[in-house]
């Protein structure tokens, strides 16, 4: 576990620099040094704002889907992902500047409900089954272009947790 | 068309685009604004900027590459998962994950199939059929089963979807006069596409506070 600083709610009152054992809070880009926090909490009873919170470093297994559910899941992303495919075309190359910018928003709002529909589908936690099934089935992908230097570094860096 | 990024916080000039709120007009050379001109965000003079150096993408390829998947996703439903987990990792403050997945996301969003002929009135087809056909049966399911996550989300889903539907219905019958003259924000919690000058304080869908709606610019 470490301490996280929300910069949007922090607002300076800097009494975590004044808690710190370690000196971990105080630092150039007003985030906290992970390395050097200690978990002890301190800073996040001293601060005023609320900005500061515990990040942990383990997650619960993530819920169990059933199996009828993740099909319904996969039938409406697949069509949403098609409504991303259309508009970013349409934001691409339509003539009338308005058109392509609510295309482009078109474009964004499918991502992002596609998005939420995978974490419901099974692919909540970065450390489940789930997403590491999926990193390896990743192996088999052969074109000189594919970056499988990222998922060799996903499947050392992320523990599988189900 | 090159764009510059303040030093101070961070705000990025684009040629292209200008500082329309500034009365700086889209496709303004940077050596043309004048020297008197600052940071809309922090007032930081010109001096302060430095040039964005931009990674040459290559081309993606026009053909879909055949990508051996257990799961059998589209190469644009990858990118979606993998930008799903860039954002799992980002809540859990993994910045190194979060970069690597969405690495992943965006070679997969590149070597998407694309759209033939892309229309509006096909897209709000997509969409309609979805909100008639799939999201009643969706829900029921999710209700059967107790799944209230996935009720969540469907909750959520099937209202931005309603929101696209009468967007483009609008666009379709009366053109982008409705638009013209005002703002498009997109809420990057829900989706929820708010048309309007300034963003509602939270957001009608997923409720969220304004910050979370972004606003899209208009291109050049």
């Amino acid at each position: 576990m470490h301490a996280f600083r929300n910069l949007r709610n922090c607002t300076k009152d800097c009494l975590c620099l004044y808690v710190c054992p370690t000196g971990a809070s105080d630092t150039e880009n007003g985030q906290i040094d992970f390395k050097k926090c200690i978990a002890c909490g301190l800073c996040i009873s001293a601060c005023p704002s609320h900005a500061i919170s515990m990040v942990p470093d383990t997650f619960a297994p993530q819920q169990r889907k059933a199996d009828a559910m993740k099909q319904e899941m996969m039938k409406l992303i697949q069509t949403i992902a098609e409504q991303e495919a259309a508009a970013h075309e349409l934001a691409k190359h339509s003539d009338d500047k308005v058109f392509a910018q609510l295309a482009a928003a078109l474009e964004k709002s499918n991502r992002i409900m596609a998005e939420d529909l995978f974490r419901e589908a099974g692919y909540m936690l970065p450390q489940s089954k789930n997403t590491h099934d999926f990193l390896r089935s990743l192996k088999a992908v052969s074109d000189d272009r594919f970056p499988m230097e990222a998922v060799d570094q996903l499947l050392t860096l992320l523990d599988q947790n189900d | 068309m090159k764009k510059y990024v303040c030093t101070i916080c961070g705000y990025i000039y684009d040629e292209a685009a200008g500082s329309p709120d500034q009365g700086i007009a889209a496709d303004t050379k940077w050596e043309d604004l004048p020297e008197t001109w600052v940071c809309p965000i922090c007032t930081a003079p010109k001096s302060m900027f430095n040039e964005v150096k931009e990674e040459v993408k290559e081309e993606a390829e026009e053909k879909e590459q055949k990508l051996e998947n257990k799961l059998n996703l589209s190469s644009l439903e990858m990118s979606i998962l993998c930008s799903n987990l860039a954002k799992g990792c980002e809540k859990q403050v993994l910045m190194d994950e979060m970069a690597l997945f969405q690495k992943l996301a965006d070679y997969f969003k590149a070597h998407a199939k694309k759209t033939v002929d892309p229309q509006f009135e096909t897209l709000r087809t997509l969409v309609n059929e979805n909100l008639s056909d799939i999201y009643p049966i969706a829900s029921q399911t999710a209700k059967e089963l107790n799944d209230r996550g996935s009720l969540r989300a469907l909750v959520w889903s099937e209202k931005v979807s309603r929101i696209q539907s009468s967007l483009l219905d609008r666009l379709l019958k009366e053109g982008s006069d409705f638009i013209e003259k005002t703002n498009v924000y997109v809420c990057e919690i829900c989706g929820y596409i708010y048309v309007g000058d300034e963003a509602p304080e939270i957001c009608p869908v997923c409720k969220v506070p304004n910050f979370k709606l972004h606003k899209i610019e208009r291109g050049q």
